[in-house]
């Protein structure tokens, strides 16, 4: 009766310890979702979060969606520790909002880019000028002048292939299409005052946020982060959680469709 | 070495996904991403293009003997193929699908280092709205006075529900999403995959079974190939190389590309060719190898992919450090191509006509010999690839009513020609866009 006890000891002993070790060596798993295309911003950050947290000991499952509209739904059905790189001008159009419980950090401010032909040059009626379907008709034609015809289009690389095809006169795009488009020779852009700012975002569920911000920023803040046009490190728009949830949720406005 | 294997897995793999129905290069592409994942920018671009030479080789294949396209750009290859199968001689078929798709390969190569300068120059011109309303109004045309025997209304009717099923969801040209009727899987639209299976491969799979069909699984008249040469030779070249032209400049166009190019093609042929398969297989088949390489220029000069599986090229590229930044490289560019691509792009195109040709015999004795498996096996591929790629695109219970709801129409239209309705549906709703476009521009 003893040695079998003393053998049930040492099998339970055994097996604590094997739970507390595999337990302690287990990396914390999260799940990462890019939701952006190949050479967008959303994907290149996605990566630079993935390679990150996988450097800081995560065990990173990387759910490479690549379509905002799927990967929105897929952070809402997620039950596990998730994140997801996202902006502000995304928020009505996939009823998915910013809130005290999702927002993790705002990572930089970009201007909407107002860009032209060389070859409207001088051309001051019946502008023709393409926009992204999720932008407000009407704030264009309030910006830009009543005396435009406002050209629809999928997204920002039909547009920019529209602006290249001669379709139309101007373009109202994001920064590293319009930087691509002058580098094309073929016509001039220039950051826009007056349109709404984007605002690139990282949100998360159920997860530590305080925990996470932390990580994510020094993430962003050592990694290069290589987009289309240039190698930079992101800015931040302000430096405490509080203030730039302030923030993104006043940009948010700017892209409510009316 | 490192080339070499890139080229040869892109062979195997593009050898797959050519004889499996309904599969293309965008869906071989996200199979394969795992061991995608290793290959550096070259080792990519190579996969890809090894791959898609590769299917349009054997893309024919099923397309021929069983009346089902590899690829929605194999549906000239069904309509003329199947009557080549009927007369027996689906070898000669598949033979100068071969030889002209290695005459389109190296045509396009030729047009391409002779206009390299005007075509970097105007390139962007493909990328004009007016250019894509035009092809729109061709194509439209052609679904309307080609198919079922030309009667308009048929045709008229089946484009029409084409158009109605790419409706659904969210639309190119505004935010809203239409006619979801609250199920939200809905937003991302009919998919594809089971729209091919319902309307266009389980109808022929049901015929296929009909005992009273004497279409499918002929055995076919043994043809050396010496023979197919001179036939092609002496009958076929000049089809051959108008495919070539048609098929190349049609390959720039955004997002239609290749399907665009063979169906052009087929029509200009079948206007001055009506009752002649042969020129019109041959020149919609060579028409899809030379458009197939003009569809990379775009990516591979200017970093602007046009079709879907570019798109996932694109992707890997990006991922592989390729600099999608290439306005100022043009030149740099061009000289890639030629001294790293092209001459791989040969040697798959060599690869390819050796290869069809052995493999077109072994699949036609399985097939002639194991009728009935060979019918459940491809349904039960069909089903598991419908699965699959639900799974995929994370809306796998849509995928499986779809192709229920979608199965059963087909069988119950199955005695009409339901190409203009895939077609439609496919381009609807960037055709929708693009003539929206087209009236305010």
């Amino acid at each position: 009766m003893k040695n079998i006890l003393i053998a049930f000891g040492i099998v339970v002993t055994v097996a604590l310890l094997f739970v507390a070790v595999s337990k302690a060596e287990t990396p914390e798993r999260i799940t990462i979702i890019n939701s952006g295309k190949a050479g967008g911003s959303f994907n290149a950050r996605t990566q630079m979060y993935k390679e990150g947290l996988t450097a800081a000991g995560y065990d990173v499952r990387y759910e490479n969606v690549g379509k905002i509209s799927q990967a929105v739904k897929m952070f809402k059905a997620s039950d596990e520790p998730t994140i997801m790189v996202y902006a502000n001008n995304q928020v009505y159009k996939q009823d998915l909002f910013h809130t005290e419980n999702n927002f993790i950090l705002a990572e930089y401010q970009q201007p909407l880019y107002v860009c032209r032909t060389n070859a409207s040059k001088g051309k001051v009626t019946n502008l023709t000028v393409a926009h992204g379907k999720g932008f407000d008709p009407e704030l264009l034609t309030t910006i830009l002048g009543n005396n435009i015809t406002l050209v629809p289009y999928k997204n920002s690389g039909a547009m920019l292939k529209g602006m290249l095809g001669g379709d139309v006169d101007m373009m109202v795009n994001n920064q590293g299409k319009s930087f691509k488009y002058i580098a094309s020779g073929k016509g001039s852009c220039r950051p826009s005052t007056v349109l709404p700012m984007m605002v690139a975002t990282v949100i998360g569920k159920n997860i530590d946020i305080n925990r996470l911000r932390s990580i994510l920023f020094d993430i962003s803040t050592n990694t290069p982060f290589t987009e289309y046009h240039t190698t930079r490190k992101l800015v931040r728009p302000s430096s405490t959680w509080k203030q730039e949830l302030t923030l993104v949720h006043e940009l948010e406005k700017g892209y409510e469709i009316k | 070495m490192n080339e070499l294997i890139a080229v040869s897995t892109g062979l195997l793999a593009g050898t797959i996904t050519g004889i499996v129905p309904g599969a293309g290069v965008m869906v071989a592409m996200i199979v394969a991403s795992p061991l995608l994942m290793s290959f550096d920018v070259l080792q990519l671009l190579l996969f890809y293009m090894s791959l898609a030479s590769m299917v349009q080789f054997t893309g024919t294949i099923p397309a021929v003997y069983l009346g089902v396209p590899g690829e929605t750009n194999s549906l000239p290859a069904v309509i003329e193929g199947t009557k080549f199968n009927k007369r027996k001689m689906a070898k000669l078929a598949i033979g100068i699908c071969a030889v002209g798709s290695v005459l389109g390969s190296l045509v396009a190569v030729v047009i391409t280092y002779g206009l390299l300068s005007v075509l970097i120059e105007h390139m962007t011109v493909f990328f004009s709205n007016a250019t894509k309303f035009y092809l729109y109004l061709f194509i439209i045309a052609f679904c309307l006075l080609v198919y079922n025997k030309k009667n308009i209304l048929v045709n008229l009717s089946l484009c029409a529900v084409g158009f109605m099923l790419s409706v659904p969801g969210e639309s190119d040209i505004s935010s809203d999403f239409r006619y979801t009727f609250g199920i939200e899987d809905l937003q991302f639209g009919i998919p594809l995959i089971p729209v091919l299976i319902g309307f266009l491969i389980v109808p022929t799979i049901a015929k296929m079974f009909s005992s009273s069909n004497s279409n499918v699984f002929l055995p076919s008249i043994d043809i050396g190939f010496c023979k197919v040469i001179k036939y092609f030779r002496k009958k076929l070249v000049a089809s051959s190389l108008r495919g070539s032209l048609i098929g190349y400049i049609c390959g720039f166009v955004p997002g239609v590309s290749t399907v665009l190019s063979t169906n052009a093609s087929y029509s200009f042929e079948k206007k001055l060719h009506p009752n002649n398969p042969g020129k019109l297989l041959v020149a919609s088949e060579t028409a899809n190898n030379a458009g197939q390489f003009a569809s990379m220029l775009p990516l591979l000069l200017i970093g602007i992919p046009i079709t879907g599986s570019e798109i996932v090229l694109y992707s890997m590229l990006v991922d592989a450090g390729w600099s999608p930044y290439q306005f100022d490289n043009v030149t740099n560019n061009a000289d890639m191509i030629f001294k790293q691509i092209v001459p791989w792009f040969v040697f798959a195109n060599i690869v390819g006509l050796i290869v069809a040709w052995p493999l077109a015999r072994k699949i036609l004795n399985l097939f002639a010999n194991s009728k009935k498996y060979m019918i459940v096996i491809l349904s039960v591929g069909m089903l598991l690839l419908n699965t699959y790629l639900g799974i995929l695109d994370y809306r796998v219970w849509l995928y499986t009513v779809c192709l229920i709801v979608f199965s059963c129409i087909g069988l119950l239209i199955k005695k009409y020609e339901t190409v203009p309705l895939v077609f439609i549906f496919i381009l609807g709703n960037d055709m929708e866009g693009v003539f929206i476009r087209q009236m305010l521009i």
